[in-house]
């Protein structure tokens, strides 16, 4: 609750932040193996200070993107700019501007935990190991341990102990919380939320949506290779999906709603039509208009992030906020 | 000049490989000091008996049987025992197919390379590693060797004095009864430093093959895979070898391995006929008629694994690195 409340507190302030110059700058990037297309002509920019959300069932390309960003893949077509720096041509410079956390982080199975916060600290040219030491209290890690005697958590959460300790302007998380219990989840996700505070940009890609709408002020969708839906957190928040029945077989929009709500009508056997508004905006107007129309058991409910991922995961069309194709 | 080498990952390399490499190091210096002492149990006289009995086979032998009737010729042929080449082989080969393959196998790869460090970088830390290891393995060989020298003492027969008769051309000996023996310390009739230039031929040995493993990792993503590879090679060359040597009409196929350029004990011999410590070390004197200068051979391996090295920073640095499995 903290988290959402934090998030809205935050959105104007990051607004502030945006700058001119993204931080991070897709154009047309293509990664192809033989017929297949991992990545297909994605165009994104993310600005300083945003929280960019990456969402995408198994597959759609999010990790290639990330791997993209920072040369362990090649691009087939396109290019990428990450702080102004290649991607591709200068990605040793880039990874001194960038801490990553892979999707399945792995770690050097012979050392300690304490030994593995050292070694990144000191490979590291902003690494701090008191920092990366709190981080691994906070999470309630015993760094004493080998890392071939951790359990899957326990090796996760060394992996964000260790990814957390530099301080560099962009934060790319691939699953950040995979494997983690709900305490340590939120402790990363506050920890994200304070990386954002600080001034610094992160990149965070997830299956899981709540973790996305609670920290995410940008989100894109990424399908089969491609990108296709972007929107800010900011317009999701005003939209609402109203359903109710009714008798009738039409309803009349005003024709001052008819650009900010759409109408779907669908008749049921018993005479009865369910009917679904989906909102865009401030509720009072609507409230007024619904109020007018012979409803019953209606029902009203935030248009969360899951009916737009569900809308994107089935092919449909999403008409919110900014859209690449 | 600026090494592109890497503190912190030297030492990471360095405490990944310490047991094998003093498990190696163990069994070579203890087998070729057990070595040299088994040579003081044989009588040279019996030994030479023995060997007469296989003169149809010389040819498969790395040098004549003459050589062998000495003491260094039969204490430099630690330098051709399984065990030694076992040793060298099984350290080139696990640390060579380690470096990409193996790394990306565990996938720790990932990890080490978020952080900002070059492909060439990593790769030249790990083959500073591993062929400062192989370098030491080998001093353990000779130091093995030394140390039995230097602790072994022989028991020889004293030649008894003959008196030859005029035109009969017959020796006959001037004592009666059992021959005189006489006991001396292997150093009095070995030079420690005469194998030099064998412990050399093995680095050279086993460079080539290190440098071969280091290739194939760097183009492969499993370990096991590279692994095979490289001993499908080494057995594949083995096999050329062994022919080229049977029969004349396969004898060609002794320029196409590179066994034919390990020649350690060729090197002793040479020491014993020219009673010069320099003579393997020439670049203009050859062996023989039909062969190269000796220094020839260590560098032509040295060479070739130069190329595999660079090979390998080439397609390692071009390759796409795939997210662990």
């Amino acid at each position: 609750m903290n988290l959402i409340k934090e998030k809205n507190h935050s959105v104007s302030q990051i607004q502030k932040k945006k700058t001119i110059e993204p931080i991070l700058s897709c154009e047309n990037l293509s990664k192809q193996y033989g017929d297949f297309h991992a990545l297909k002509d994605c165009s994104v920019k993310v600005f300083g200070g945003d929280v960019f959300g990456l969402l995408g069932p198994n597959g759609a390309g999010k990790t290639t993107l990330i791997r993209l960003l920072l040369g362990y893949l090649h691009p087939t077509h396109g290019r990428a700019t990450v702080l102004g720096l290649d991607a591709e041509s200068e990605s040793v410079a880039v990874r001194r501007l960038v801490t990553y956390l892979p999707g399945d982080a792995r770690l050097p199975r012979h050392m300690r935990g304490d030994g593995v916060l050292k070694f990144f600290a000191e490979m590291h040219p902003l690494g701090d190991l008191q920092r990366s030491r709190n981080v691994a209290d906070r999470l309630e890690l015993n760094t004493k341990t080998r890392v071939a005697f951790m359990s899957t958590g326990m090796r996760q959460k060394l992996a964000l102990a260790v990814v957390l300790g530099p301080q560099t302007p962009l934060l790319i998380l691939d699953e950040p919380t995979a494997n983690l219990d709900p305490t340590v989840r939120a402790a990363v996700l506050q920890c994200v939320l304070e990386a954002r505070d600080e001034g610094r940009t992160v990149m965070l890609s997830s299956h899981v949506l709540s973790e996305i709408e609670e920290t995410c002020n940008r989100v894109a969708f990424l399908r089969r290779g491609r990108l296709v839906h972007e929107l800010q957190m900011i317009d999701l928040a005003q939209r609402h999906r109203m359903t109710a029945t009714t008798v009738g077989d039409s309803i009349n929009v005003p024709p001052e709603l008819s650009d900010r709500v759409t109408v779907r009508l669908n008749p049921q056997t018993k005479g009865n039509t369910i009917v679904q508004l989906d909102t865009a905006g401030d509720l009072k107007p609507f409230l007024k208009w619904i109020d007018t129309l012979s409803l019953s058991n209606i029902r009203f409910e935030p248009y969360g992030l899951r009916t737009v991922y569900d809308s994107v995961h089935s092919g449909e069309l999403v008409s919110i906020g900014e859209t690449s194709e | 000049m600026n090494l592109p080498l890497d503190r912190v990952l030297l030492k990471k390399y360095v405490g990944q490989s310490m047991l094998l490499f003093c498990s190696c190091a163990f069994a070579l210096f203890a087998f070729a000091w057990v070595r040299v002492w088994v040579v003081s149990l044989l009588d040279m006289g019996q030994f030479q008996t023995i060997l007469e009995q296989f003169r149809d086979f010389e040819k498969f032998a790395p040098i004549e049987f003459d050589s062998l009737f000495t003491y260094p010729g039969r204490t430099g042929m630690t330098y051709d025992e399984p065990i030694v080449i076992l040793c060298v082989v099984i350290w080139a080969i696990s640390r060579g197919s380690d470096v990409v393959s193996g790394e990306l196998g565990r996938g720790t790869l990932e990890m080490v390379l978020s952080q900002p460090i070059s492909r060439t970088r990593l790769l030249c830390s790990h083959a500073a590693v591993s062929i400062t290891g192989l370098a030491l393995l080998c001093i353990f060989v000779w130091a093995g060797i030394a140390a039995g020298i230097y602790t072994t003492s022989v028991s020889e027969t004293v030649p008894t004095p003959t008196i030859r008769i005029p035109f009969l051309e017959i020796d006959v000996p001037m004592a009666l009864g059992e021959p005189a023996k006489q006991t001396l310390a292997l150093s009095d009739r070995v030079d420690v430093e005469i194998y030099a230039a064998s412990t050399f031929h093995l680095f050279a040995f086993g460079f080539f093959v290190l440098a071969l493993a280091s290739f194939l990792s760097s183009i492969d993503r499993y370990r096991w895979r590279t692994v095979g590879a490289t001993v499908a090679i080494y057995i594949a060359q083995l096999v050329m070898f062994g022919l080229g040597k049977a029969t004349e009409s396969l004898s060609y196929l002794l320029s196409m391995t590179f066994f034919s350029c390990y020649k350690p004990q060729k090197m002793t011999s040479m020491i014993g006929k020219t009673d010069s410590l320099w003579s393997p070390w020439s670049l203009t004197q050859p062996i023989n008629e039909t062969s190269l200068p000796p220094l020839y051979y260590p560098l032509i391996l040295i060479g070739l694994g130069m190329i595999f090295y660079g090979a390998a920073i080439i397609c390692f640095k071009r390759r796409d690195l795939p997210a662990p499995l």
